[in-house]
């Protein structure tokens, strides 16, 4: 018998307990609702994700911590909940997207990405000697066929599309405060700065650039479209480089220092 | 030096093979039927590399009997000659393929309508009103395009002689003084 | 004996004003032996994309097979058809998996890009290196020809009916010339709004 409120159910082995729950999920869960708070809200013309980033002590480097990473051009992700979990999903989905680029010579759509990651956190729920991953994500990017979505993955491995949504400690709170603040007509700049007056509700300390994480998918124009190759969009490379123009991309610190002066 | 030929008609197929089993210079049998039945309306004719052939004809037979079996229901003419195919090809880019060339024909119960497919080592396959391999194919296709079908120009002594219409298989005797 | 004679057999495939065609003969022989004169070598990959192949018949109808697997488990996994540029990749890749130890096939791709019409062609080799083209792409026993003659016939934006014509005698006049292709020809013409395919008599001997 182990101990705890699990029982024996909370073993690593994810096991049905008598009343149909998952409990080594459940736990997953809760230390998701641990981590730091992180958030999306879909624009009009765009997509913003952002979190927070808390020191453990001010001799740490904050400038060597990444939260939001970029998977591929179109495609970005930020996370609550456990750091070493959420770094290995970055790797897998770097992979993933990659093999898909070697395949396809394009990039994929965020929906076939976001379901490769769900697969992955979908069978550490299933197989034996692993433990499910303490981290939600959510996944920001952009396709020729679907446009901008934003997706939030749990650890069971279900995935939902959102217009705006919030994980970690204050998701509640969070929100229904994106619930009051959302509208279908927002606009980037607009959702950027309701990202940060949403963090800001259940923040502890100060709000800098140092403790800060934003990064932005922004809608290609008429014209970029062109030039990423017409209506099939990112499958021919750009002339001057060779690569697709990237439509994910993170604020630099500069640039979220003059979004929090405004 | 094998020789088979197959020709469809209105509603049947009929195959013909010669039935000598030689090695070198020695003709060791003279009776030998390189015609299966693989079912109540399937036909296959087989030749090529000697133990190959009956090892990969039996392996047909067995695993067509054994999907009769489980579906409860033969398989079509079509579906069966793609197994075969199949079959073929995968073994060609193994470590040791089947040498065998095959003619299958069929009667479609399902459709009312006779098929012939004409398949080889390498795992080509094609649908075909008529079909020769070996040597024989030389003279046989080209007379068979002119439709003069009133004789087979080469100097097998015996011929083992199959048709497949809608009443099943049957064997039937060739008059081989005409 | 090369390989990719084996069989015999052309395809070629040409890019017209909001249209594309893409045809081939129908033998198929054991060297010079003709075996059957119904062997179609071009085969539909979407409502608006085609895929010709020829080289060794029995990687024709393989990979005609694999083909087929892969852009369906592709539909279902994206929710949408695949795009001309996408296939062409997919051939690529696909091909390359098979890098040492190939299979004997040089493919043509056909196809119209979604909302834009955009026409596309291309052809590969047997590992996969691809060859974009604007105008016109070919394979098989009678490449040489189909160079020559689809060089001296072909014009930009031609009219579907007009690409028909021009693609039609391009691969007959070639293959006439080439022992081991003919016996007549198929050929696809694929518009925004159909795909129209003739069976063509052609020189039968």
């Amino acid at each position: 018998m182990a101990t705890g409120d699990g029982g024996a159910y909370s073993y690593s082995l994810t096991v049905f307990s008598p009343s149909g729950k998952l409990v080594q999920i459940e736990h997953a869960l809760a230390r998701v609702s641990q981590g730091t708070t992180s958030l999306g809200i879909k624009a009009t013309n765009g997509i913003v994700i952002a979190t927070e980033k808390k020191a453990s002590s001010i001799l740490m480097d904050m400038s060597m911590i990444e939260k939001v990473c970029m998977i591929c051009p179109n495609i970005g992700i930020v996370y609550s909940g456990m750091g070493p979990d959420y770094r290995v999903l970055v790797s897998k989905a770097r992979k993933s997207a990659q093999a898909y680029w070697k395949i396809y010579g394009e990039y994929p759509p965020t929906r076939v990405l976001v379901q490769e990651l769900a697969t992955v956190m979908q069978q550490a729920t299933q197989s034996g000697g692993v433990r499910p991953y303490g981290v939600s994500l959510l996944v920001a990017g952009w396709d020729p066929n679907r446009g901008a979505t934003l997706y939030q993955v749990d650890p069971s491995g279900s995935f939902w599309a959102w217009k705006a949504s919030a994980i970690g400690k204050n998701m509640i709170n969070a929100k229904t405060f994106l619930e009051k603040r959302y509208n279908d007509d927002i606009s980037l700049e607009d959702a950027i700065h309701t990202a940060l007056l949403t963090l800001k509700e259940g923040f502890e300390g100060q709000m800098t650039e140092k403790t800060i994480e934003l990064g932005i998918i922004t809608v290609p124009s008429k014209e970029e479209l062109r030039e990423l190759g017409g209506e099939a969009g990112l499958s021919v490379p750009n002339a001057g480089t060779g690569r697709p123009k990237p439509t994910f991309r993170k604020l630099t610190e500069e640039e979220v220092r003059d979004y929090l002066a405004m | 030096m094998e020789v088979s030929f197959a020709i469809t008609g209105k509603g049947y197929v009929i195959l013909a093979a010669d039935q000598n089993a030689a090695r070198s210079i020695i003709k060791m049998k003279a009776d030998e039927d390189k015609i299966k039945a693989l079912g109540s309306h399937l036909l296959m004719a087989y030749s090529g590399e000697p133990g190959d052939t009956v090892q990969f004809a039996e392996y047909v037979e067995r695993n067509l009997r054994l999907q009769q079996m489980r579906n409860n229901h033969p398989l079509r003419p079509q579906a069966a000659a793609s197994w075969v195919r199949r079959s073929i090809a995968d073994s060609l880019r193994s470590r040791s393929p089947y040498a065998v060339n095959i003619l299958l024909g069929g009667y479609d119960m399902a459709n009312k309508q006779a098929k012939l497919y004409w398949m080889d080592y390498l795992g080509t396959q094609v649908d075909v009103p008529f079909a020769a391999h070996g040597y024989g194919s030389y003279f046989a296709l080209s007379l068979l395009d002119r439709e003069v079908q009133k004789r087979l120009v080469i100097s097998f002594p015996s011929f083992k002689v199959k048709v497949v219409d809608e009443g099943g298989v049957r064997e039937v005797e060739l008059d081989m003084t005409v | 004996m090369s390989i990719m004679e084996y069989n015999g057999g052309s395809v070629v495939a040409m890019a017209g004003k909001d249209c594309v065609a893409i045809a081939s003969d129908l033998r198929l022989g054991n060297q010079a032996l003709t075996i059957a004169t119904n062997f179609e070598k071009v085969f539909p990959v979407t409502e608006r994309i085609m895929l010709g192949m020829a080289g060794l018949a029995t990687d024709v109808l393989t990979l005609r097979d694999r083909f087929r697997f892969r852009v369906n488990m592709y539909t279902i996994k994206e929710e949408r058809e695949i795009e001309p540029e996408t296939f062409a990749h997919l051939v690529s890749s696909t091909l390359y998996e098979r890098r040492f130890g190939p299979y004997f096939i040089e493919p043509v791709i056909a196809g119209l890009g979604k909302g834009t019409n955009k026409p596309f062609i291309a052809s590969t080799d047997v590992i996969g290196c691809i060859n974009f083209a604007k105008d016109f792409v070919v394979a098989g026993t009678a490449t040489d020809k189909l160079f020559g003659v689809a060089e001296s016939l072909w014009e930009p934006d031609l009219e579907p009916e007009d690409l028909f014509e021009t693609i039609s005698q391009t691969l007959m006049n070639a293959v006439d010339r080439d022992a081991f292709s003919g016996w007549g020809a198929v050929v696809h013409i694929i518009t925004p709004e159909k795909v129209i395919t003739r069976h063509l008599k052609a020189r039968m001997d």
